[in-house]
Parts: structure tokens; C-alpha cells; sequence
């Protein structure tokens, strides 16, 4: 018994924990768990823990510090929790694989107070624009004005620049082409994200304002800014390190007809940005032309 | 304030997921820097590094976590084997203390988890803080009689005891080996062979508590109306006991428990900071891992002290980084 303890409990659950890392990250479940950085580290994981498992299969554990008198491994010391501790080392994590949705529900969302002014979130996200105040950011239509500390956008991209990426673009200075990505019929693909800062950022409203924009996002209720109840939220979930820290980021649209949708669902908006001042404060609306429901994203998360 | 079960069911896993995927390969790497450093490095190795005057040894021992990161339930470990080599006590509790905070595993994982969020602001402040309260509480036990706080027979046979499922026996098993003469007297291959057993030993003992930590962060994210607990988050002082409590109660590694504080936003920097700091020096299983070493009288001691210091000092600094920096 004290073999199958020490050799074949924490081989077993090693060889769990390394196939639910690696089948998450190959099933791309992990993309909605963690950003990029933290991705690499999660697959490092699984990797060296696999290994780990073959060293307990291969070796017999008959030498282990957990014979001698001094160590304090209760893992392998506790006679009565030996059952129980090797459990919970692995139903929660098994348990949680399978109930795992790679999103959050709406009542995630409606107990977490959504971010909907830019100025909350206290920095700036890692592929937001950093623009001299007063310089528009260049588009299509204005090649000569490249800022030299620019780096891409969000809304020029459909999937976050690797970290490498993002370091050679704040090098070099991007070509015009790289900003303001645009659907063939000339609307400007935007993020949530981007037109938060840029009701914040004067440089970066001049881009938006009164332009026709795409957006997509998951359709929330509007209960706290909707004076005449045409109005509703296109939220996004931003996450800084793992899903854990995620928040909901959220536009708020305007229509004539509100969509007859139910909550969560994604939806592309396309319509024309404006940043009306409303009790003082300057805030994002798209005045949506046409509301359809869309498939979600390739990546779900903002980060 | 709960959800039904259905509906917050998948939220949970996904929260609980994540945190565990995030912290997982931090507290891999510490298990493996602690199994390697436990058979390569022999407890008289460090001590013959440290000098013969007491009070630079104890300054010395508070940093020493930068060269031979341990985790906590490891210290532990280590500062018995210490204590038995003959190393002082004020040098052996200092590192104790000081290692599960100041080592370069911890200072990467604080500063990745608060990314966004004063990350440089957190990651130095919690390895000075842990230096500082460290070698205090090295001084103070410098002037106190070893045999007044170390449980008899700490340096001699051991008594063998049990408790809260955690097996903290220190008597030696029948047809137990001296784990430390095996390793040195190991070939290379062997003491490979030992560094993964250990490691996966520390790996899987503080996977259980990260475990159980990360279902109570989960629930506390998923399940509970963030507006519900503001009144606490708001409230500096209260915030900062919260915060404390909630990680001692956690009992969640070190190298990981920052992912997991990280994610109460609400709360402010100084609350974090302190759980940052009291939660590695004493949580809900170093008391009772603590008692394999101490007199319950000198744990309870350590305890109280601790956190009255610590709240005292991130109540008095709050209002430093009571605002986020605007972008």
C-alpha cells in the first residue's frame, strides 16, 4: 500500500494535471484562461510534469525523502488523508475541465460592475494605441502622419500581436496600413476597447468620431445610462493575467429597434461612433444602423 | 447573494481553472528549485556560508531567499535541519520567515499577477516588508532563551504527533533512512532521482492548499455580488483585516497566493499588501507546522504580533496608494 501511495498516487495525478494542461492548450481552451504570456508557462507545465510522471513510472520511489524522519510531506505521511488528499488533487481539477464553458455567464457580468469609461481600468492595455495628445493617429486616409512612439492598434488586428511582435512594432514605425482595419464596405473595425479610449483621448477620437464602425460584442441590458430605453451594452471581457482578474468592458449602442436577443448573445453592430458629454463626462455611443447576431470571436477575451 | 448552482457552476470552473493554470507552473518551479537545493545543498553547506557574528548572520539569513528560494511548508523543513546542525536559532527563524517571501520566484509570480495594478509598487514593497519583519523577529528572538520557544526534543529524538490531517510527525518512522547522508552519499543519477521525488512531494502537499485556496477565490469571484462586499473594500482599516484573514485562512503557497489576491480588485493596494505579507508568515498550516518547532504558547505569540505589525504598517502607509495611477 505505502508503494502504491508513493509511486503510483503522485505518478497518477501527475500524469493527470500534465494531460489536462496539454489538452487545453491543444484544444485552445486555454486561450480563454490565460493571455499569451501566461499560456507559455501553463504548457512548460505540463510538459515538465509529464516528465515527472515518467520518472515515478520508470523509478521505484523506494528512496524518497518521505522515508526519513525528517521530512514534512503530509502527502505522503498523513496514513488516514492519503485517499482524501489524492481526491482533491484531482476531482476538482478533472471536475472543473469538464464544466468549463470558456466564457463567463450574464450573472458574472451583472455582479461585477462593468467598466464602461476607460479612466477605470487605471493603465493602458498592452495593444491600445499610446498617441501624442493633439496628433491624430494615422489612417488609411492620412499616410504621412505616423507617430514614432505608435504601436498597432487593436482595431488593427483580429488577434492580439504576439509579445515579440508588439516590441519590433514600437521599433520600427508601422507602415499606414497597419491602423484601422476595414470590413470591405469601409466600416472600421473596432474593439470595445478602442472607442472607450478613445472618448478619453482626443488623438484617438478624431479616428472614430462620426466614421462608420463594426463592433462586435455579447448584448447586455443598459439599466444605468438609457434615458429614452433604446439603448444597450456591447460588453467584452478584458483579462490582465488569467480569467480570474477578467472584467466586463462594455459600449453602450443606441437603435431604434432594441434587439430582440437574448442576453449574452454575440452580436456585430455596425453603426457610426460619437462621444456625446453626458453629465459631464464624455462617453462612447454607436448609434447602430444594423444589429445582427454573429459567431464569437477566435478570441473571446480582451487582454 | 449565491447564484444557483446551475448557473454559476461553469463560471466557477472557469475562474478556478484559470487561477490554477496560472499559478501552477510558479509553484512547479519553486517545488523543483526546493527538491534540487534540498538534495544539492547540504544544510552545513549554507551554514559554513553564513558568518560567526549574530546579528550580520540574521541580516544575512533575511536574504538569503534570493539564492535558496524555499517555499514556506519547506522552511520549515529546512530551519529543523538548521536548528539540528547547530545553527542559531535568530539566524534559522529569520530565514524561516524571510524565504517564502524574498526569493526571485515569489518577486516574478507578485509581479506578473499585478500586472496593471502597481506591480512594481507591490513586488518591492512585499520583499522589503517580508526582509524587514524577518529580521525583526530575528532580533527578538536573539535575546529570548532558545529552550523558552523550541518544543523539547526539537534537537534531539522527536515526539511524533497529529493534527488537523496534517501528519507533522517528527518521530522517525520504523525503517526510516537519514534522507540527508543518503543524498550526499548519492550518485549523480540517484540524487536526480531524489530532487524529483522531493520536488513532486512539495509540489502535490502544497497543491492540496492551493487547491482548496483557489475553490474559495472562485466561489468569492463567481458566486458573490461584488457590490455585496464593498463596504469592506472601501474601508481601509476593515479591508486590510479582510484581506489578512481571508489569506491566512487561504493557507495558499507564496509563490502563488498573489494571482489569487490579485484578482480582489476592489480591495486597496495596502490590504493586498499586508495579506501579501502576514498569509506566508503565518497562515492556518504553518500553525500547526509551526508547532512541530515551537511552543504553542510562542506560535500564538508570533501570530498575534505579526498581524498587529503588519496592519499597523499598511494602515499607516494606505494613503500613499490609495489611488491607481491614471494612464
Amino acid at each position: 500500500m505505502n508503494a502504491a501511495f508513493r509511486r503510483w498516487l503522485p505518478c497518477i495525478t501527475l500524469a493527470a494535471w500534465s494531460a489536462i494542461l496539454l489538452i487545453s492548450w491543444a484544444t485552445g481552451h486555454m486561450r480563454s484562461l490565460l493571455t499569451p504570456d501566461f499560456r507559455i508557462g501553463a504548457v512548460a507545465a505540463g510538459i515538465v510534469m509529464g516528465l515527472m510522471a515518467l520518472v515515478f513510472l520508470l523509478f521505484p520511489a523506494d528512496a524518497a525523502c518521505c522515508s526519513a524522519a525528517e521530512c514534512g510531506h503530509s502527502f505522503f505521511k498523513s496514513s488516514a488523508g492519503k485517499v482524501i488528499t489524492f481526491l482533491i488533487l484531482l476531482l476538482p481539477i478533472t471536475a472543473a475541465a469538464m464544466f468549463n464553458k470558456d466564457s463567463y455567464s450574464a450573472n458574472v457580468i451583472k455582479n461585477t460592475i462593468a467598466v464602461t469609461d476607460a479612466t477605470q481600468l487605471g493603465f493602458k492595455p498592452r495593444n491600445t494605441p499610446i498617441a501624442p495628445v493633439d496628433m491624430p493617429l494615422p489612417t488609411k486616409n492620412d499616410p504621412n502622419n505616423a507617430p514614432a512612439t505608435a504601436q498597432t492598434t487593436p482595431a488593427a488586428q483580429t488577434t492580439p500581436p504576439a509579445p515579440a511582435q508588439t516590441a519590433q512594432a514600437s521599433q520600427q514605425p508601422p507602415a499606414p496600413q497597419d491602423y484601422l482595419q476595414r470590413t470591405p464596405d469601409g466600416h472600421i473595425v473596432a474593439e470595445v476597447l478602442d472607442l472607450l479610449y478613445a472618448a478619453q483621448d482626443n488623438a484617438l477620437r478624431k479616428d472614430f468620431e462620426g466614421k462608420p464602425v463594426e463592433l462586435i460584442g455579447q448584448l447586455m441590458p443598459d439599466a444605468t445610462n438609457n434615458p429614452n430605453g433604446k439603448r444597450f451594452k456591447a460588453v467584452r471581457m478584458f483579462m490582465t493575467c488569467c480569467a480570474a482578474d477578467a472584467r466586463p468592458v462594455a459600449v453602450l449602442a443606441e437603435s431604434g429597434d432594441k434587439p430582440s436577443l437574448p442576453e449574452m448573445t454575440w452580436i456585430k453592430i455596425t453603426g457610426t461612433a460619437t462621444f456625446p458629454v453626458e453629465n459631464g463626462k464624455r462617453i462612447a455611443i454607436l448609434k447602430a444602423d444594423k444589429v445582427e447576431k454573429c459567431n464569437p470571436p477566435e478570441e473571446t477575451m480582451l487582454y | 447573494m449565491l447564484a444557483d448552482l446551475p448557473i454559476w457552476l461553469p463560471d466557477f470552473a472557469h475562474t478556478f481553472l484559470s487561477v490554477l493554470f496560472e499559478g501552477i507552473p510558479f509553484l512547479l518551479l519553486g517545488s523543483l528549485i526546493s527538491g534540487f537545493v534540498d538534495v544539492f545543498i547540504s544544510s552545513e553547506r549554507i551554514a559554513r556560508l553564513l558568518p560567526k557574528n549574530e546579528t550580520l548572520s540574521i541580516l544575512i539569513c533575511g536574504w538569503l531567499g534570493m539564492i535558496f528560494p524555499m517555499c514556506e511548508c519547506g522552511s520549515v523543513v529546512v530551519i529543523r535541519r538548521f536548528i539540528k546542525k547547530g545553527l542559531p536559532l535568530s539566524s534559522a527563524v529569520t530565514y524561516m520567515l524571510s524565504t517564502p517571501i524574498v526569493s526571485p520566484i515569489v518577486a516574478l509570480s507578485t509581479f506578473a499577477a499585478f500586472k496593471g495594478q502597481q506591480a512594481w509598487e507591490m513586488t518591492i514593497l512585499r520583499l522589503c516588508f517580508g526582509f524587514g519583519v524577518a529580521v525583526i523577529i530575528g532580533f527578538i528572538v536573539q535575546r529570548i532563551p532558545a529552550s523558552s520557544i523550541l518544543v523539547a526534543g526539537t534537537m534531539g529524538e522527536a515526539t511524533g504527533r497529529r493534527r488537523a490531517g496534517l501528519s507533522v510527525a517528527t518521530a522517525p518512522p520504523s525503517g526510516s533512512v537519514d534522507f540527508s547522508g543518503m543524498a550526499q552519499s548519492a550518485s549523480f543519477g540517484q540524487k536526480m532521482l531524489l530532487a524529483t521525488q522531493s520536488a513532486t512531494a512539495d509540489f502535490l502537499d502544497v497543491t492540496f492548499f492551493l487547491i482548496i485556496g483557489t475553490v474559495i477565490a472562485a466561489a468569492f469571484k463567481t458566486a458573490i455580488n461584488q457590490s455585496a462586499i464593498l463596504p469592506f473594500a472601501t474601508n481601509t482599516p476593515v479591508a486590510i483585516v479582510a484581506l489578512m484573514i481571508l489569506r491566512s485562512a487561504l493557507s495558499i503557497c507564496s509563490t502563488t497566493d498573489a494571482f489569487i489576491i490579485a484578482t480582489f480588485r476592489t480591495f486597496p493596494f495596502a490590504a493586498k499588501l499586508a495579506a501579501l505579507v502576514f498569509g506566508p508568515l503565518f497562515d492556518f498550516k504553518l500553525f500547526w507546522l509551526y508547532s512541530m518547532l515551537f511552543k504553542k504558547r510562542a506560535v500564538i505569540a508570533l501570530g498575534i504580533g505579526l498581524f498587529i505589525g503588519i496592519f499597523l504598517v499598511c494602515w499607516r502607509i494606505a494613503p500613499f496608494f490609495m489611488a491607481q495611477k491614471p494612464f
